[in-house]
């Protein structure tokens, strides 16, 4: 059985891509065949897999299923770990699904045939409400949300909740927390006991997370022993066990 | 998802500076840490995994199962190398799923364990992706002997970097310490440990031509099917592969269909003594069999029957087992006895000493002797089956069975001398009379053992639950016996048709 995920929020700046980038990493590593689909027009995931953004056809011709997906994966340096690239034109897929028929069930139909290959399938979305994002609800078997430790973090929450279809698992946790800070500490407790259903691995705020970029590499590659590194192990544990 | 993957064996000791220098300008080459590997290669006794050109592998505790171009279709986390796998016994998922497909009921058992020193390397563009591995490999075979095995370079293609294949290949065709291996390492490492990489085969395939004399032919062909039996009777005395058993048991019941076919091709008096003798070798594997497939489809029958009903044949599978158990034994003393021995040793003997050059016309050329008796047991089957009606009893549909078994072999053996296009019709509407005939049977074995049983289970305390669910299993396997009484009629015109018995008569004339 393949298990769809995607790392969500409605806010950017989250932890979004980081967490896709390592989580996926740490699937593959586990033995799982893997696919991170980046979605984010932005293409984070793509630069720091090394890999070029480009899909030919565009978003249009892949929502609109005239181009088969498999052709656009690419293998990343990570064994068992591909990867769908973002495209520019993916800042479009809005209009592309629009002009589609039963638009929110696409992204679902583009993945159908991708199943067959991979345990796991993570799509990195961009951070906004709009049709792709209701199109990636449909589509995934469960939202990893990461959330900065702030006062609007549980507004936050109550406004994915109010959008997402009503059998969807939301996996929230916290990202980028600084227990330095006294505010995240607070608002770390105060969201456990009112969401006692939240992942219990917090993902620090970390310098190596901000390295990633430079060094286009996931953290067990340049900074296994760091803390983020052990966070993420963490949360992959955990989600694993929330999925089973 | 084509990755493909390309072996070279290495022929002197080829340095990391070596390959690099192959591959400069268009990559570098990035190494990664010497790790130490292990593998140990599995497939079924028939080596079906290899004859559909896939491979199941345990490694860095999980198990792969890879197609090939040398790509993984499924893996598994399981922590030790086990000595088998069966596909059935293992938790649901991809591997299973796939390994059913292929295995079915047959184990994979462990056929060579191989220590790898592996150094894995990347094949870099010019803007540091990696686009190949490589990986060089110095095997050994693990085990006493530690014997060693050719060291490899493995070229593993990235999805969506062909192109970069395909120059690394034309890149690594140049470096002259490196050929293109024919053989892969599982097949090596399993010729090594003195397994055959394909499986071993159960089939005839025994060529000669239509002048051949009978008794060449007659040697032939029994000489192949007792070395089929003699190959699978130590899997049958193990009771690890219930296929073993049966493969055994068609190459005997095979036998004895040559025995009659080709009757004249043997002196008269062995011959007789071999005919009761096959008869017996037959008959004491007969139980065993009958609980296998039983066992086998235990499962499926139980889930015909409500919730609360299907745990009532726990006690039933345990009884089904032990009684298993029993009947193997007596079939491995039987089997393991002299009178077996003698007879297995004598009729090897027997099919040495035929006569098989050409001028010896003991018993004519083959294609006469066999058109015949094919001609025959069509019209003795056609006159039989004709027979048969509502009112007739099992054992007429039994009969029945055991003739188109004789066909069925006859048409097997000889089917190089017959045009196939003439044969197909009659042995497809053949094979769906015969899987007809065999439910039909099979399903009057099973409700008799049920039936057999039930003082047993009476006695037991939790005996009255058990009795009721076995009650309701032979109610569905006689409903299942009565499906196939009614489908009788259907097949067998199609297989008597008048078609049919002109060609029988034109091709076998």
């Amino acid at each position: 059985m393949t298990h769809v995920l995607a790392t969500y929020n409605i806010k950017g700046g989250v932890g979004k891509t980081s967490a896709a980038v390592n989580l996926a990493y740490l699937a593959a590593s586990d033995g799982a065949r893997t696919l991170l689909w980046d979605l984010d027009p932005q293409g984070a995931s793509t630069y720091l897999l090394r890999i070029k953004p480009k899909v030919k056809g565009g978003a249009r011709k892949l929502v609109h299923g005239r181009t088969d997906a498999a052709r656009h994966i690419k293998g990343t340096d990570y064994e068992r770990l591909d990867l769908l690239p973002a495209d520019f034109s993916y800042r479009h897929m809005d209009l592309a699904l629009d002009a589609t028929k039963r638009p929110t069930r696409r992204l679902s139909r583009v993945l159908g045939p991708l199943r067959v290959d991979y345990d796991y399938i993570i799509l990195d979305c961009p951070p906004s409400i709009s049709l792709v994002s209701e199109s990636v609800f449909r589509a995934a078997d469960a939202l990893l949300i990461p959330l900065i430790p702030a006062t609007l973090s549980a507004r936050t929450v109550e406004q994915i909740e109010r959008v997402v279809e009503k059998d969807a698992r939301l996996l929230t946790f916290f990202s980028m927390a600084d227990g330095r800070k006294r505010m995240h500490r607070e608002v770390m407790q105060d969201m456990a006991s009112q969401y006692p259903e939240m992942l219990h691995t917090a993902v620090p705020f970390a310098a190596d997370v901000e390295r990633m970029g430079a060094h286009r590499m996931v953290l067990e590659e340049f900074s296994p022993r760091g803390r983020a590194a052990k966070a993420y192990r963490q949360l992959w544990q955990e989600v694993r066990e929330r999925l089973n | 998802m084509g990755k493909e993957t390309v072996q070279y064996e290495v022929s002197r000791d080829l340095s990391f500076s070596d390959l690099a220098r192959a591959l400069a300008p268009s990559f570098g080459l990035l190494a990664e840490v010497e790790e130490p590997g292990e593998r140990v290669f599995y497939d079924t006794f028939d080596g079906r995994l290899h004859r559909a050109g896939m491979w199941l592998v345990h490694g860095d505790g999980r198990f792969a199962l890879g197609n090939g171009d040398g790509s993984e279709v499924a893996g598994l986390e399981w922590p030790k190398a086990p000595r088998e796998v069966l596909a059935a016994a293992l938790p649901g998922g991809r591997l299973r799923e796939a390994l059913v497909a292929l295995t079915d009921v047959r184990p994979a058992a462990r056929l060579a364990h191989v220590r790898v020193r592996q150094r894995s390397l990347r094949v870099l563009d010019q803007r540091r992706k990696t686009v190949v591995r490589l990986r060089l490999e110095q095997p050994v075979l693990a085990g006493p002997t530690n014997a060693e095995l050719t060291p490899r370079l493995v070229a593993a293609g990235i999805t969506g970097y062909d192109k970069a294949l395909k120059e690394v290949r034309r890149l690594l065709a140049l470096e002259p310490a490196l050929t293109e291996a024919n053989v892969s390492l599982q097949d090596e490492a399993v010729a090594l440990c003195g397994h055959a990489p394909g499986g071993v085969s159960s089939n005839v395939d025994v060529t000669f031509r239509a002048d051949d004399p009978a008794t060449l032919v007659a040697a032939k062909i029994g000489q192949r099917l007792l070395e089929v039996i003699e190959l699978n009777l130590p899997g049958a005395l193990a009771g690890r592969d219930s296929e073993c058993l049966h493969d055994a048991r068609v190459a005997i019941r095979r036998t004895r269909a040559l025995q009659r076919a080709l009757r004249d091709s043997f002196p008269a008096e062995p011959l007789r003594q071999f005919r009761a003798e096959f008869r017996w070798l037959q008959q004491v594997t007969g139980a065993s069999r009958d609980l296998d497939v039983y066992l086998l489809e235990f499962e499926a029958f139980r889930s015909t029957l409500p919730g609360r009903q299907q745990e009532g044949l726990e006690r039933l599978l345990e009884l089904l087992g032990e009684r298993r158990a029993r009947e193997r034994r007596r079939m491995a003393r039987a089997l393991r006895s002299s009178r077996a021995q003698d007879a297995l040793g004598g009729w090897a003997e027997l099919l040495g000493d035929l006569p098989t050059t050409h001028g010896t016309e003991a018993a004519g050329p083959v294609s006469e002797v066999v058109g015949a008796r094919i001609r025959r047991v069509f019209r003795t089957m056609v006159a039989a089956g004709g027979g048969i009606d509502d009112a007739s009893a099992p054992t007429a549909l039994h009969d029945l069975r055991k003739q188109g078994k004789e066909l069925r072999y006859l048409l097997e053996f000889f089917t190089s001398l017959y045009p196939a296009e003439a044969i197909k019709p009659i042995v497809r509407t053949l094979k769906a009379l015969q899987d007809t005939l065999g439910r039909f049977q099979d399903r009057q074995i099973q409700a008799e053992l049920v039936h057999s049983l039930g003082e047993e289970v009476r006695s037991l305390p939790d005996g009255a639950c058990a009795l009721m669910a076995m009650g309701q299993l032979v109610e569905r396997l006689d409903d299942q016996q009565a499906q196939a009484r009614a489908e009788f009629g259907a097949r067998f015109a199609e297989f008597a048709s008048s078609r049919h018995h002109a060609l029988v008569h034109e091709v076998f004339a």
